[in-house]
């Protein structure tokens, strides 16, 4: 049970990695909500007992092992599908307002676009730099020379 | 009472900074003699609690780790505060006409000179608050405060390049060996529980972590003393204000470091690895500062190689050890410090009145300042150890601290001294003497404020050669605090051939045979002290941070290029950092397979659907199959949760997949359908290598977890008593009754992400359609 159990996270884990790694943002959306799935899994897999759900009345000998399952680990698990889904939910979010400022849900055009924007404000600062000019290793190499 | 004598230099001495900052806040022109009747106060002060014996305030600081705030009025305290103040206050008063000038030549507003003076008076506070310190933590805490004040004082001339880089220079030299203090006070605490150096010093046994915790901490007091290879921050240094150099280079910043290994001696001079390491760097540091102080045609630039010579010989005094060497470093420092502070404000005057700081450009000013030429030629002497001046008994102690180690050492200490007396003999020679220089035309009038420090300063340098009685006295009581046993040395002037006396003569021989011999090696000397700055440790110093730069420039770009190499930066060491946890444990036994019980093959087959789901996620082109086959990845998740006995989370998880698919579907229609078919119809870029890394992080996930979760079931599990408690919380299902009640904050933080959430995507969703 344990190995099968392992198998099916690294598997969804995996998936998700490879969705993450793609330039569709809602695949990346998609795989970031795998690797919480995975998560998910592990925490209630994490459970130290496995049986019957843990609700009144238990079953004879409920609290002992394999009687009733684990609660704590549930009540995790619980808490992290919601914030699962709030974190993916927020994602679609972004990703739409990404679209509608870039027009695009590919990570490589917005990063594009970023660059641009990023050469664009440093063309704007340049003069100022000149005025005062950072970074010691020039300075050092200038002094020496007129030594 | 001893509370008082104790409390008062060191309170004066701390309260100066701010005081002299308020006035100046309120006038500018208030901020120099507030900061100077503070110092003489400071000093007064140090002076008193000296004469009434001093004494001891140890409370506790940081109990819990066993740092205390220990501070001692002893001989070496009072030694350095009284220098650390009453030079202080001879530099102040320098400063409060010098200053004024210095500012109107770069036009900057009077207001400026405020921060000067605060800093300067806070490196003055720290430097009494060092001497005092008997804590390794406290002692750490002074030595940066002063390597800060030090940073902004020699970069005081902001807008000159030259001055920002020497500033950083100090600072990473002195700061980055500081470090090495911390490291080796706290190996010393690992060892034996406490920072005090006294406790230190009664129960530390010679052996391998005395050597190296010993070795790192007396790093950091040779690169403050700026010994050899670390020396080259201080003539660079001398960017700063002269003041400033006049202050921390001969009184202040170099004395920290010699304070430090005097400090802590008692504990270094267990360890004969670490007196012999003394002898080489003093002896490297002579040689070098000396030699390079001929070679020097820069006024400060002379007198900073010179102070790094002068160092060293205290250094190789501390190294040669024995009642002589210990009492005779403290004797040196006092000598040192009067006459090399008063040769600097020499320097700073004359440069002042003639604009001219080159040897050679300078000469024949004795007429024209005969005063200053007096004054500075006194303590010319006191450096050079002629009979009649302090500096006479420096030299005999070094003597005869070195004879007391052999012949030879003996001999390479008469060499330094004729070595010092020659390029002390070249500065003021070059200065007073000889033939007008072609720089000393200038008719500007030297305020007396700018003199009258110098007069004091030469005039003590005589007193001292006289009445050597107090000075003596004081370097007795810091020796006895360094050595732990009395150290009785009396320096006196015996009119016999003494081995002492031979060995002045013979320096002074030696001496007018290098000044008489100078201008025929000159050229050759010159050569070699090029090569030095093209090879020297401030060479590999610049590579250093120009290759840290690089680095640094490399890492930004790598990390911050566009989201993906962003992840990655996060990711990839996150999972190197795992795999070597799952490679360094041990993995005999680690792993089960753990037992299948009847009527799980519904868990199983839900588990595989649930793997499977998720795999064909990845080959799915179109985005609506895509929602379709998370959602149904997600339900098959629920009825996993289902098969685990976990109802509650399986309802919950139907529930907020069905949210989920919604809302992604909702996206997708936000979005043009040309939109994302064009996405959907992209080829993979580069599918192979995303694959292998998916597959690499799957098969560490895949170690991890079964590691994990192969892991014996602990015997009592909270989750037991959980279940217990549940019926007393009113409830029937345990998870109810701790997500509502047992746990309830947990469930308050969440249902507040959720709002949080909420709040954001209204944002992101309400404002209009582009920017």
């Amino acid at each position: 049970m344990i190995l099968a159990v392992s198998l099916a996270i690294s598997a969804i884990f995996g998936s998700g990695v490879f969705l993450l790694l793609q330039r569709d943002l809602l695949r990346v959306v998609v795989g970031i909500v795998f690797v919480s799935n995975s998560a998910i899994l592990f925490i209630i897999a994490a459970g130290l007992s496995r049986g019957d759900a843990p609700i009144y009345p238990l079953p004879e000998g409920g609290l002992l092992d394999a009687g009733t399952s684990d609660p704590l680990v549930q009540a995790m698990a619980l808490t992290a599908i919601v914030i699962s889904f709030s974190t993916a939910a927020l994602l679609l979010g972004l990703v739409y307002r990404l679209y509608a400022a870039h027009r695009t849900v590919d990570v490589e055009d917005i990063s594009e676009a970023e660059t641009r924007e990023a050469e664009a404000l440093e063309r704007e600062e340049e003069p100022e730099r000149e005025e005062e000019p950072e970074g010691k290793p020039a300075e050092v190499e200038l002094e020496e020379e007129t030594r | 009472m001893t509370t008082l004598w104790v409390l008062l230099p060191l309170l004066a001495a701390l309260l100066a900074a701010p005081a002299s900052a308020l006035a100046g806040y309120l006038r500018p022109s208030l901020a120099a003699p507030v900061g100077a009747t503070l110092a003489a106060l400071a000093f007064g002060a140090s002076l008193w609690g000296w004469g009434m014996g001093g004494g001891v305030i140890d409370v506790a600081w940081a109990p819990t780790w066993e740092i205390r705030f220990a501070v001692a009025f002893d001989g070496l305290a009072a030694l350095y505060a009284l220098l650390a103040t009453g030079i202080g206050f001879a530099v102040l008063v320098y400063s409060s006409r010098y200053l004024p000038l210095h500012l109107g030549h770069e036009g900057r507003p009077e207001s400026d000179g405020v921060g000067f003076y605060f800093f300067i008076l806070l490196f003055m506070g720290s430097m009494v608050g060092l001497a005092m310190a008997q804590d390794l933590i406290l002692i750490f805490v002074f030595w940066d405060l002063t390597a800060i004040a030090s940073y902004y004082l020699i970069g005081f001339d902001r807008h000159d390049p030259d001055a920002r880089a020497s500033a950083l220079m100090a600072l990473l030299v002195t700061g980055v060996t500081a470090v090495l203090l911390l490291i080796g006070a706290l190996m010393l605490h690992a060892a034996y529980g406490t920072f005090s150096v006294p406790e230190l010093a009664r129960m530390v046994e010679p052996g391998p972590l005395l050597t190296v915790s010993g070795l790192l901490i007396a790093v950091a007091g040779l690169a403050k003393s700026a010994q050899a290879p670390l020396h080259f921050w201080l003539p660079r240094a001398m960017a700063a204000p002269t003041p400033v150099s006049a202050y921390l280079h001969s009184a202040a910043m170099v004395a920290a470091g010699v304070l430090l290994i005097g400090r802590v001696y008692p504990l270094l001079q267990k360890s004969e690895v670490l007196l012999d390491s003394f002898l080489l760097f003093g002896a490297a540091s002579v040689i070098v500062g000396g030699f390079l102080a001929l070679t020097r045609d820069v006024l400060k630039q002379l007198l900073a190689y010179s102070t790094i010579s002068q160092y060293g010989y205290v250094v190789y005094m501390f190294g040669l050890g024995g009642k002589y060497g210990v009492a005779g470093a403290s004797f040196y420092v006092i000598a040192h410090a009067l006459s090399k502070s008063a040769l600097f404000l020499t320097a700073g005057a004359v440069t002042e009145a003639t604009g001219e700081d080159r040897l050679s450009r300078l000469g024949g000013l004795r007429k024209r300042m005969p005063v200053l030429a007096a004054a500075s030629g006194a303590a010319a002497a006191g450096l050079g150890a002629v009979p009649l001046t302090i500096g006479f008994f420096k030299d005999e102690l070094l003597f005869g601290a070195a004879l007391e180690r052999g012949p030879a050492l003996a001999a390479l200490a008469v060499l330094w001294a004729a070595l010092t007396l020659a390029y002390i003999w070249r500065f003021w020679s070059g200065i007073f003497l000889g033939a007008p220089g072609e720089g000393t035309h200038g008719e500007r009038q030297l305020p007396a404020a700018l003199v009258a420090p110098v007069v004091v300063l030469g005039a003590l340098v005589l007193v001292g050669g006289i009445l050597v009685g107090p000075f003596e006295a004081l370097a007795e009581a810091a020796g006895k605090a360094s050595f732990a046993s009395p150290t009785p040395v009396e320096p006196a002037y015996h009119l016999d051939a003494r081995p002492e006396n031979l060995m002045a003569l013979a320096a002074y021989g030696l001496g007018a045979l290098i000044v008489l011999s100078w201008p025929a090696w000159s050229r050759s000397a010159l050569g070699v002290s090029r090569l030095g700055e093209r090879v020297g440790p401030e060479r590999i110093y610049d590579l250093t941070l120009r290759g840290l730069n690089r680095l640094s420039d490399w890492a930004h770009w790598a990390e911050v290029r566009d989201l993906r190499s962003r992840v990655a930066a996060i990711l990839l060491p996150a999972g190197v950092l795992v795999g070597a946890g799952v490679l360094a444990t041990p993995s005999a036994g680690a792993y089960r397979v753990g037992e299948l019980r009847a009527g799980e093959a519904p868990l199983l087959l839900a588990l595989a659907a649930a793997a499977v789901a998720s795999l064909a996620a990845t080959r799915t082109r179109p985005h609506v199959t895509l929602a379709l086959v998370l959602s149904g990845a997600g339900f098959m998740l629920a009825v996993v949760y289902a098969f685990f006995g976990a109802p509650d989370v399986a309802l919950v998880a139907v529930l907020v997949e069905t949210i989920l698919t919604l809302l992604f579907v909702a996206t997708l229609k936000l979005i043009p359908y040309e939109v994302l078919h064009r996405q959907a119809e992209l080829p993979l870029q580069r599918p192979r290598r995303k694959a292998l890394i998916s597959l690499v992080a799957a098969a560490f996930a895949f170690a991890v977890v079964w590691g994990a979760l192969s892991q014996p079931a602990a015997e009592e599990s909270v989750a037991r008593k959980l279940l217990r408690l549940t019926p007393e919380a009113h409830a029937k299902d345990a998870v109810t009754a701790i997500l509502a009640d047992f746990r309830g904050l947990d469930t308050l933080g969440e249902i507040t992400v959720v709002a949080l959430v909420l709040l954001g995507v209204a944002t992101l969703l309400g404002r209009g359609g582009t920017r």
